[in-house]
């Protein structure tokens, strides 16, 4: 029987579909009780690929057990919290012993992000050389030059993630600690996207390991002769996003709920390995990725939602450098923009290095073609600390912003320029050799 | 222009990158990643068709894409988060940029050119950018408000309360072994070969850096073992 005989038609059909379709003639009421079940919340985080995906740490488990590699584990002493990421999966977040895995653009521009994660963690009690280490025994990611230039391979970026990882798992020792102590805290966006997708092709593939493990027993980066990959790639916004009601209800100092705050969180913290990144049902209904959002709304600001928010900052980690015309012309159109005229609000905040100096250096500039758009722009974990009273100039370090950060500063009730005054007097202690440390600097060296 | 032999040879080499089959699963060119690509908006250049003619085997306009159209990516990956297929044309793109570079293409060589400081930071330190190269005299276009305090760069580094940080030129401290070990990853990796093919000058100055740090490094351990330590 053909299709014309089993479904019977005048003939007419629907344009498009065929001579076999023709209009149901149902009435308005019936026709949306048939299609109701389209209208009703389908969470599709769920539904669309958890299935059929792999978890890349069953078969970590699975390759440590033949003795192809060490697994370094968010062990009970890391202190874990459990977050949920995009398919509902668990992950680990350690929150203590931690090895501060610094971002090369994030030093060298905005160094008041790590000051202000060291400081707040300082806050909460950690004792420095045992609850967290920052050291001069690692090297960026390089994936920043890779993304920009396309020199480097899957193999030299898969070198320098286990060479950076076996130091964190290693570098207890010289403190008197055992292997595994410190666990692995990306600092930056890019490093922590591109540590996961090189994991993911470390694991599948046993040629890439064979490559790589001579690379690392010729430079000593190897434990029992086996590679070390963590059990988690962690990312310092997924501390800040476990930490938050502890940053808020133990050291918030600031009301900022009169603050309206945007966010933009990094590409390549949520579009690589997107299976990996944490979502929350509690922030931005569970639509969009939590880290950056959550610790604004803990801490009692008012998050404004954007047209934009999916889009990049422009960055383009080669055009920030030789093509600039495109960051600057993306991130005024797209991001500055956005939030100055739709979200109209006071702060938009980033998670990641290559966004904030993207959007924090590209806004003068716009004056050429008369876009008057200004907007401060810091990281999560700096606006947290100034909530919990750290100091603009010596810990949040924003002398080094181009954007406004000083209209934020004053909407939390601190005179900026009384703050730089007493930073500036600071500056001739700092020159006569006094100089005031989140910790003690001899730890930093690695021996 | 190369011939139809070297289009395949490129090609080839494009698709036989362990990640290929990872990134390309097949394309109904429904064009959500161009819908949702920043370069689209500001260049002739749209993921879908790079993901087609790969999916195609178009070996000419492949070579031909690489030209000048993949460098306009600005490797955020939307694309690959949006793409139904799970294809990544941003990663496809990455293993593009690669083989240009393999092949020494001139597309490659042009476009970067004003990547060498940066090349030669990142190859020698193992940081990218450093603060000594974030001046206002280089980034004029970020405006007269580039640093709210006026002030010598050593001074304001040393004003950072962190030890790693107070650095000028890289963007933190990094130990001497650090740096050696890294030589060794890009010896091994043909990272240092690409570069040569790319830039002879900037490879025989990175060359010159890494043999000085190398000795450096060995009069350190000489030093150490003289102690003792």
């Amino acid at each position: 029987m053909t299709i014309s005989e089993q479904h019977p038609s005048d003939g007419s059909g629907i344009a498009g579909h065929g001579a076999f379709f023709q209009p149901t003639k149902l009435s308005p009421e019936d026709a949306a009780k048939a299609t109701a079940w389209v209208e009703k919340h389908v969470d599709r985080r769920t539904l669309d690929l958890a299935d059929r995906m792999d978890d890349v740490r069953d078969h970590m488990w699975q390759l440590e057990k033949e003795g192809e590699i060490i697994v370094h584990r968010v062990a009970d002493a890391h202190r874990p919290i459990d977050a949920k990421t995009l398919f509902g999966w668990n992950k680990k977040i350690p929150t203590q012993q931690l090895w501060h895995h610094k971002s090369c653009g994030q030093c060298g521009n905005i160094p008041g992000y790590p000051t202000a994660l060291m400081w707040t963690m300082n806050k909460l009690g950690f004792v420095p050389g045992k609850d967290y280490l920052d050291e001069t025994d690692q090297t960026s990611c390089t994936a920043w030059n890779y993304h920009g230039s396309g020199v480097g391979n899957l193999e030299s970026l898969a070198a320098v993630f286990l060479r950076n990882f076996h130091q964190a798992y290693v570098s207890g020792k010289q403190h008197g600690h055992e292997l595994g102590h410190f666990y692995p805290l990306v600092h930056c966006g890019t490093s922590y996207g591109n540590y996961k997708e090189v994991r993911k092709y470390l694991i599948e593939s046993p040629q890439l390991r064979e490559r790589v493990k001579k690379i690392l027993a010729k430079i000593g980066r190897l434990v029992d002769g086996k590679i070390v990959i963590p059990e988690e790639v962690v990312h310092y916004s997924e501390w800040v996003h476990v930490m938050r009601n502890r940053i808020a209800s133990e050291l918030q100092k600031v009301d900022v709920s009169k603050m309206r705050v945007t966010v933009h969180t990094a590409c390549h913290y949520y579009k690589m390995v997107h299976e990996d990144a944490i979502y929350d049902d509690t922030v931005l209904g569970g639509n969009r990725t939590a880290v950056g959002t959550s610790i604004a709304q803990a801490l009692g600001a008012q998050v404004i939602d954007y047209s934009t928010w999916y889009d990049c900052c422009g960055f383009g980690f080669r055009h920030i450098i030789s093509e600039r015309e495109f960051t600057r012309s993306f991130t005024i159109d797209r991001k500055i923009k956005v939030a100055r005229e739709e979200a109209k609000a006071d702060v938009m905040l980033g998670i990641d290095t290559g966004c904030i100096t993207t959007m924090d250096k590209n806004q003068w500039i716009g004056k050429a073609h008369n876009q008057n758009y200004s907007m401060p722009i810091m990281a999560d974990i700096q606006f947290a600390a100034l909530a919990c009273g750290a100091d603009p100039f010596k810990i949040v370090q924003l002398q080094w912003h181009a954007s406004p950060c000083e209209e934020v500063v004053e909407k939390m009730g601190v005179s900026w320029l009384e703050a730089k005054k007493n930073f500036e007097a600071y500056l001739k202690e700092v020159e006569a050799g006094r100089i005031e440390y989140l910790y003690d600097p001899a730890l930093a060296i690695s021996k | 222009m190369a011939t139809h032999v070297e289009m395949r040879e490129i090609f080839e080499d494009i698709k036989s990158d362990l990640r290929y089959d990872h990134e390309l699963n097949g394309c109904l060119n429904c064009g959500i990643c161009t819908a949702t690509c920043p370069a689209a908006h500001f260049y002739d250049f749209s993921p879908r068709e790079i993901v087609q003619l790969l999916w195609t085997e178009n070996v000419e306009q492949v070579y031909d894409t690489m030209q000048e159209k993949i460098w306009a990516c600005a490797q955020c990956m939307t694309c690959a988060a949006r793409c139904p297929f799970k294809n990544s044309p941003g990663g496809l793109i990455a293993i593009m940029r690669e083989v240009a570079i393999k092949h020494g293409m001139q597309s490659a060589k042009d476009v970067l050119r004003p990547f060498g400081r940066v090349m030669l930071k990142l190859i020698t330190t193992g940081n990218q950018l450093s603060p000594d190269m974030i001046q206002p005299d280089h980034f004029p276009d970020w405006g007269p408000n580039i640093q709210k305090v006026e002030g010598n760069l050593k001074t304001l580094r040393k004003a950072i309360p962190v030890r790693t940080l107070q650095t000028t030129d890289t963007a933190w401290e990094t130990s001497l072994k650090t740096s050696v070990e890294m030589y060794t990853i890009w010896e091994m990796t043909g990272v240092l070969k690409s570069l040569e093919t790319m830039d002879e000058n900037l490879y025989a100055v990175i060359e010159d850096f890494i043999d000085e740090k190398r000795e450096e490094y060995e009069d350190q351990l000489a030093e150490q073992s003289d102690k003792g330590e």
